[in-house]
């Protein structure tokens, strides 16, 4: 089977998902499974009353499968007891979807997880994770490859932005300097990425708007492992620290700092 | 004939790189050759006779597409054979004067992975990574080259994101150091002029549906003088480098389609072109934070490739095909592996952004009409999976 053979009633949730969007107001927790790097990333927020879930929205980027199922579960969950919601499996919705491609039973089945999520949340009186959420800079372990190609790709400041023109650019989050330099970096470079182990930037909102309108790309919950190359900088290894994974990043300088 | 064209006004088909139809003038030239002209080339009798002077009329046919002598084409059972033949007959044959060989990080998959075959023979393998447009660095090749080095691989354009390399600079760096050079030409071929003489190429793939021939056929080029081994041994068929009965119809095919891009090249690559920046300029204006992939200017006339920030591509792709139009992602989700294009990658995206990608390829029949309902159409789908999306 194609990973992109769906069923009829997959494609009927994908054309026209139920309960897209955001609920905010009392008694309502967010869950949250997934991240863009595997490609789907699946957010609830649910909205309780008597225990039971009143309403129910969700938001999805991801495959045909992550839409479909994220939209079934929000039927299969409105107007049950958080009991019963918890209930659900992975397999109830593919079975309420007339199955998936096998391929996709893992990946992009992650709608019961995360309305657990949602609920595990709502039941520990957990509050929304908040923008301000302390980042974790502290325990900051060494750089492979950092000494070997100082000034070779490496940089501990970047007094001269004319360097980075052209390259590929890693700027390493060393609190709100290291923000505005990646700012003025992309100014020089196509492409500069900030690396940060937090969840949230710690910047004041002008800066963050202006971060929003640049082609800065943020890797949230990330911390960078290893500087590799041949003679000059050529990849990054980047710990992926939500999901736990490693993976590698083309690019031609890194500024720590 | 029936076999027209006519099935292209029904769908909007702009994944020319996945597929080519077989031009209806190929499929004419080949229909003699199952039934009436049948003959086997290693046959004595006339039929046979009959066979060998088609077959060695073709090889004319095909060398001259690449500005090659006739006994320097080779047939086989496609680019992937091809590449096999080049790289594994290669190293086999030349191992005595090293074992070192050097691809770069975007080479088609079938090269990827032959040469981490090769690495279990004891080969070593470097791979040259790319700058952000897919441009192989000529330099970063230069310093990978050591007195073990035998071979070096680059594909003539990338197929996926259609960034041309500088080849001929690469060929002549290779030429001075007395390293052999392979270049998979699948992507370029038909859309650039090739010339391996002009190039100095020691080893070139080819393959007959990528100029609208039929499936089933490829070329290996080998400059007089290489020497590889070969990888199918039989009754020693096409110099004894690749046994096996001749598939005659298809190398009537792969002919007739080379004569026709012989012909009309020129023209059609200008209104590729033409089709191709249309399709560039309208997307980026109507589209915000849409991006184009690969090289501005050095890529190949009928590829456009783009991104868009916080949608996922599988979904583009099932929203256009409720539309009637068919196109490529490089996304994880729509591939066997579940993982995202290495070619993407390795131009440094992140993975969200290799799992946002559309790919746009134009072909032979492709019209303007195409274009203008994927520009009418990509722009909803973009909105609404963008309002799906949590990340955007």
């Amino acid at each position: 089977m194609k990973s992109t053979t769906y069923s009829e009633k997959v494609m009927d949730h994908f054309r026209n998902p139920r309960n897209v969007g955001i609920l905010e107001g009392k008694h309502v927790a967010k869950g949250k499974v997934g991240n863009p790097v595997c490609g789907d990333l699946m957010e609830f927020t649910i909205k309780v009353k008597d225990n039971r879930i009143d309403d129910i929205k969700f938001k999805t980027f991801g495959c045909g499968s992550a839409v479909a199922t994220a939209s079934m579960i929000t039927e299969l969950a409105k107007g049950k007891t958080l009991e019963e919601a918890l209930k659900i499996t992975r397999k109830d919705v593919a079975d309420e979807l007339d199955g998936l491609p096998p391929i996709k039973m893992h990946c992009s089945n992650l709608a019961a997880d995360a309305l657990r999520d949602a609920i595990n949340n709502y039941q520990n009186k957990q509050k929304f994770k908040t923008e301000a959420e302390k980042d974790a800079k502290g325990d900051q372990k060494v750089i492979l490859g950092e000494k070997e190609f100082l000034n070779n790709g490496v940089y501990h400041e970047a007094k001269n932005l004319s360097r980075f023109k052209e390259k590929r650019t890693l700027v390493v989050d060393r609190g709100v300097k290291s923000l505005e330099l990646a700012l003025s970096i992309s100014q020089q470079s196509p492409r500069v990425v900030f690396l940060t182990p937090s969840k949230a930037l710690s910047a004041d909102e002008e800066l963050k708007t202006k971060i929003k309108q640049s082609d800065v790309k943020i890797l949230y919950e990330s911390r960078l492992l290893e500087i590799m190359g041949f003679n000059t900088v050529e990849k990054v290894k980047i710990h992926d620290l939500n999901e736990d994974d490693e993976y590698e990043l083309f690019m031609d300088a890194v500024v720590i700092l | 004939m029936v076999l027209k064209e006519d099935i292209f006004r029904m769908t909007i088909y702009l994944d020319y790189q996945s597929s080519k139809p077989v031009d209806s003038r190929v499929v004419e030239a080949m229909l003699p050759y199952f039934h009436e002209k049948f003959g086997n080339p290693s046959a004595l009798h006339e039929i046979g006779d009959e066979a060998t002077e088609v077959l060695e009329k073709c090889r004319q046919e095909i060398a001259g597409f690449i500005n090659s002598e006739k006994d320097e084409i080779l047939f086989t059972s496609g680019a992937t054979e091809s590449n096999n033949l080049a790289l594994i007959g290669f190293a086999l044959r030349n191992k005595a004067k090293g074992k070192h060989i050097i691809i770069s990080e975007i080479e088609h998959i079938s090269i990827h992975n032959i040469t981490k075959l090769l690495q279990r023979m004891e080969f070593t393998v470097s791979k040259v990574p790319v700058d952000q447009y897919g441009r192989v660095s000529l330099k970063k090749i230069a310093d990978r080259i050591t007195d073990q080095t035998i071979l070096v691989s680059v594909g003539y354009a990338n197929n996926e994101v259609g960034t041309i390399q500088p080849i001929a600079e690469i060929s002549r760096l290779c030429r001075e150091k007395n390293i052999a050079f392979h270049t998979d030409a699948v992507a370029a071929e038909g859309l650039l002029p090739l010339d391996v003489k002009k190039d100095s190429i020691d080893l070139m793939t080819l393959s007959s549906n990528d100029i609208y021939g039929p499936k089933g056929l490829g070329v290996l080029y080998i400059r007089k003088g290489i020497k590889i081994n070969p990888q199918i041994i039989g009754g020693g068929q096409e110099r004894g480098l690749r046994s096996g009965t001749e598939n005659i119809p298809a190398i009537v095919g792969m002919a007739k389609a080379a004569e026709i891009i012989r012909q009309e090249r020129e023209e059609e690559v200008k209104r590729f072109k033409a089709y191709r920046d249309k399709l560039i300029k309208n997307v980026l204006e109507k589209i915000p934070r849409s991006y184009l992939n690969g090289h501005p200017e050095e890529r190949l006339p009928n590829n456009a490739h783009f991104r868009f920030d916080g949608i996922e591509g599988e979904s583009i792709l099932l929203s256009l095909k409720d539309k009637g139009i068919s196109v490529a992602t490089g996304s994880a989700c729509s591939s066997k592996t579940l993982e995202p294009s290495h070619t993407l990658i390795s131009l440094g995206l992140l993975h969200e952004e290799a799992h946002g990608s559309l790919e746009f390829t134009l072909g032979r029949f492709t019209t303007e009409k195409d274009i203008d309902a994927a520009l009418k159409a990509l722009p909803e789908v973009v909105d609404r999976l963008r309002k799906l999306s949590p990340l955007y």
